[in-house]
């Protein structure tokens, strides 16, 4: 993929709101969104606490349903209200999520999580040549791949998270406050790889973050507001 | 468990309905032909041809089914028309209030013991708040009231006071005296049990800030004194419940003890006759009895709290803090009394009759002999097994069923509360009642009261293993649901509750002994430490050795189980200060520490 300024979406989003909880206790905790995500764009999401943030980093990765709306993913139909995402389409959005163990089963290696990923979402026979270029991309240590989540730095997690997530491919990148758990050097160096790395591939970024700075260097930002309480 | 929901709501509507009509239908549920074992019973020289049982049949009520059946029980009670006896024939309604009166005025007394002891207990505490000196909780002296079970308590005081001192009648239902030393043994474990609670309200309390507050604006004695048992009092109200639950069950084996004739009595004579009718009248008023107490303790609350309250309003009841190191070593003392008692005693035959009737203990015979000669060591080793091995998988059953519930969620929610309120004596009776005693009946028993705690667990570790960072991310990795399941969540979940559950290996040991003494469960000649002691109880006088060696193994047990309990109670109370500290807290120091160097 190039970033010639003709680029398909990659994430399209309509009228899409979400609840917490069930029944007389539902509220709601995203009011109706739309937006787009061409493919090599990097977006910010930018909103108060309770604006719905990291319901929306959550509903793009497919870990949650939305109560509304509509989400399509390269023009497929990823999540409805009652359905979880295709299996088929699970590659085509990965994401780095605020705690970099979240990503990784604490009792195996990063190589084994990384490469259960691969084995489980592309089918690939070559898992080992796809989490070598991987962890290139993401400039982790090779070294650092036999080790386990609770064995490596906080920044090393984060760059083995981000290995993780594009040993598979994905046409978008699902970011949710990568870089709030990390001292401000290590932070830097991780959003400057997160930024640089949709400069390089072309794969698309959706980046929550509470740092304006940081939101002015992607090449969009959406402002979230509070649903109204009902 | 907390969630509360339309599915919780229905649950527990159903479970209400179906225990009411289950009450109902026991003579139609029980297990053996009633009709032919009521011809038994009356007409031994009828042949039990087709004809003859359907009249019977019709004749008890039981055509039409099990739905027919408990209406037709239910309109005769609510006309006050408690039915016919299947063994007398006679009306049950008579009997069954003579038997809830004797119970009532035997519970008046054993409240008074109760009382006493509960004020025994509080009133170090309170003296200590009064005087300003922080206290850590009730102390030995509470624990050692409740380790003996109230059967066992019975038995030792029938022997010691009755037998040996001579001080007080052994059996009986004949004047005040007579009422002495069931009441000790109902009222001792209860208000050890109540005292054990308030008094470590009372220290939680002098914790909270007010009560420095009042006392630095002079408060008296008194004002300080009532506020301080108040507040404590709010924080036990909702457990008096398991006290009531305690008494009533106890109430049972206390009867049977001392052949009071009261409603537990009652209960234990219809089971063993499998005379459905009588039994149905006593869990009816049992059960009556069970709801006015909780109706009254409901008053109490409302009494203290001035109403229902918001949750999350009234910080939680303090959590007693036991001493580890004593409760590991007790624990551990214990266990290696039993085991010393297991290697001495497997390799000897418990069932051989080789010996003297009642041979007293010796060099051979280090436990003696029992009344048909059998080796008491054997048989008490022996009876080890024969108690710890269904208690064992009585636990593995319960983590079982635990899981499945805490899967199912709020479905499981009416049950586990009526499960909650049930005596595992009274459960044991209503079992015996309908399969006939046996081992299996009786551990059913323990198992329907054992569920409700590990439930509870079960959902909480479930939740916290779902909510786990990495558990929720899998999908990402393309895992699917049941695999998350099966290789993610099942193993956090699974370890901490095969742990709890063993650390109730003890108590259920003793729930089963009880239902055993109680001739509800293991059925002669197997060595069963209940059935053991209430074999030798028959010869205390003449050979007290028959009851003290299974009592000293229950005993043993009974230790055993408190010193877990405590152990259980710590570990609880490392694994919320861990909580509190915060996982991510936790992980940004980690990080801290080695992040920025090897970046």
């Amino acid at each position: 993929m190039s970033t010639d300024g003709h680029n398909p979406p990659v994430l399209e989003i309509s009228e899409l709101t979400a609840v917490h909880g069930h029944g007389k206790h539902a509220r709601p905790v995203l009011s109706p969104t739309s937006f787009t995500v061409m493919a090599g764009e990097s977006v910010a999401v930018v909103g108060r606490s309770g604006a719905g943030k990291s319901t929306l980093a959550d509903i793009a990765l497919g870990l949650r349903n939305p109560a509304g709306g509509h989400v399509l993913v390269a023009g497929k139909d990823w999540c409805l209200p009652t359905r979880r995402p295709p299996h088929g389409l699970r590659h085509l959005v990965q994401g780095v999520p605020q705690d970099p163990a979240a990503a990784f089963v604490p009792r195996w290696t990063l190589r084994r999580s990384i490469g259960q990923a691969v084995h489980r979402l592309t089918g690939d026979h070559e898992v080992e040549r796809r989490i070598r270029r991987a962890a290139e991309l993401a400039r982790l240590d090779h070294a650092l791949l036999d080790r386990r989540p609770g064995e490596v730095s906080g920044g090393q997690a984060q760059r083995a998270a981000l290995a993780r997530a594009l040993a598979v491919d994905p046409v978008l990148l699902v970011a949710d406050e990568p870089t709030s758990a990390l001292d401000a050097g290590t932070a830097a160096a991780v959003s400057g790889s997160l930024l640089s790395l949709v400069q390089e591939t072309g794969i698309a970024l959706l980046l929550v973050t509470h740092d304006p700075a940081l939101a002015a260097r992607c090449s969009r930002t959406i402002t979230l507001t509070a649903p109204a309480a009902a | 468990m907390l969630r509360s929901s339309g599915l919780g709501l229905a649950s527990r509507v159903l479970s209400g309905f179906l225990l009411l009509f289950v009450a109902g239908a026991l003579p139609w549920l029980s297990q053996r032909d009633p009709a032919a074992s009521v011809l038994r019973a009356r007409y031994a020289e009828l042949e039990p041809t087709p004809e003859a049982l359907a009249s019977i049949r019709a004749q008890l009520g039981l055509d039409g089914g099990p739905f027919a059946t408990s209406l037709r029980w239910w309109a005769g009670v609510l006309r006050g028309d408690l039915g016919r006896s299947w063994v007398s024939g006679g009306e049950i309604g008579p009997g069954v209030w003579a038997a809830l009166g004797v119970s009532v005025t035997l519970t008046l007394f054993a409240v008074v013991v109760a009382v006493a002891v509960t004020a025994a207990l509080v009133a170090p505490a309170a003296r200590r708040v009064l005087r300003g000196v922080p206290q850590r909780g009730s102390g030995p002296a509470g624990v050692a009231l409740t380790a003996l079970p109230e059967f066992l308590l019975a038995s030792t005081l029938l022997v010691v006071v009755a037998v040996q001192l001579r001080w007080l009648p052994p059996y009986g239902w004949t004047g005040l005296h007579t009422a002495i030393l069931p009441a000790l043994a109902l009222g001792i474990p209860a208000g050890g049990l109540l005292g054990r609670l308030v008094a470590d309200a009372v220290a939680g309390v002098s914790d909270e800030r007010w009560v420095e507050v009042w006392r630095l604006a002079g408060a008296s004695r008194t004002t300080l004194l009532a506020g301080v048992l108040r507040r404590a009092g709010a924080a036990v109200v909702d457990q008096l419940g398991l006290v009531f639950i305690g008494l009533l069950g106890g109430a049972v084996a206390v009867e049977q003890v001392f052949a009071i004739p009261g409603l537990g009595r009652y209960l234990l004579g219809a089971a063993n006759a499998q005379d459905l009718p009588a039994l149905q009248a006593g869990v009816l008023l049992m059960a009556a009895a069970a709801v006015l107490l909780g109706m009254l303790a409901g008053l109490a609350r409302r009494a203290l709290l001035g109403g229902p309250l918001a949750p999350g309003t009234l910080p939680g009841p303090p959590e007693p803090r036991g001493d580890d190191r004593a409760a590991r070593w007790t624990a551990g003392l214990a266990l290696a009394g039993l085991t010393l008692l297991l290697a001495a005693g497997l390799p000897r035959n418990p069932y051989a009759i080789a010996h003297p009737r009642l041979a007293p203990p010796g060099a051979e015979l280090p436990f003696g002999a029992d009344a048909t000669g059998r080796d008491l060591l054997a048989r008490v080793a022996h009876g080890t097994l024969g108690t710890l091995l269904p208690s064992l998988g009585i636990v593995l059953l319960a983590i079982l069923t635990a899981l499945i519930l805490a899967v199912l969620g709020e479905v499981s929610r009416g049950p586990a509360e009526i499960a909650n309120a049930t005596p595992p004596i009274l459960a044991g009776v209503i079992i015996a009642a309908l399969l006939g005693p046996s081992v299996g009946g009786a551990a059913l028993a323990v198992l329907w009261v054992t569920w409700p705690p590990l439930t509870a667990h079960a959902t909480a570790l479930l939740d916290e293993a779902r909510a786990m960072p990495h558990i929720r991310w899998l999908p990402l990795a393309g895992v699917p649901p049941w695999e998350v399941w099966l290789r993610h969540v099942l193993p956090a979940t699974v370890p901490p509750l095969l742990r709890h559950g063993m650390l109730r290996l003890p108590g259920v040991a003793l729930a089963l002994a009880a239902l055993g003494f109680l001739g509800l469960g293991a059925q002669p000649p197997l060595p069963e430490w209940g059935l053991l002691l209430s074999e030798g109880i028959d010869y205390v006088e003449r050979a007290p050795w028959t009851t003290l060696a299974p009592a000293a193994a229950l005993v043993l047990t009974s230790v055993l189980a408190v010193a877990l309990a405590g152990l259980r109670q710590a570990a609880r109370d490392r694994q919320a200060a861990r909580r509190g500290t915060g996982r991510k807290t936790a992980l940004a120091v980690q990080r801290d520490g080695a992040g920025g160097a090897l970046w």
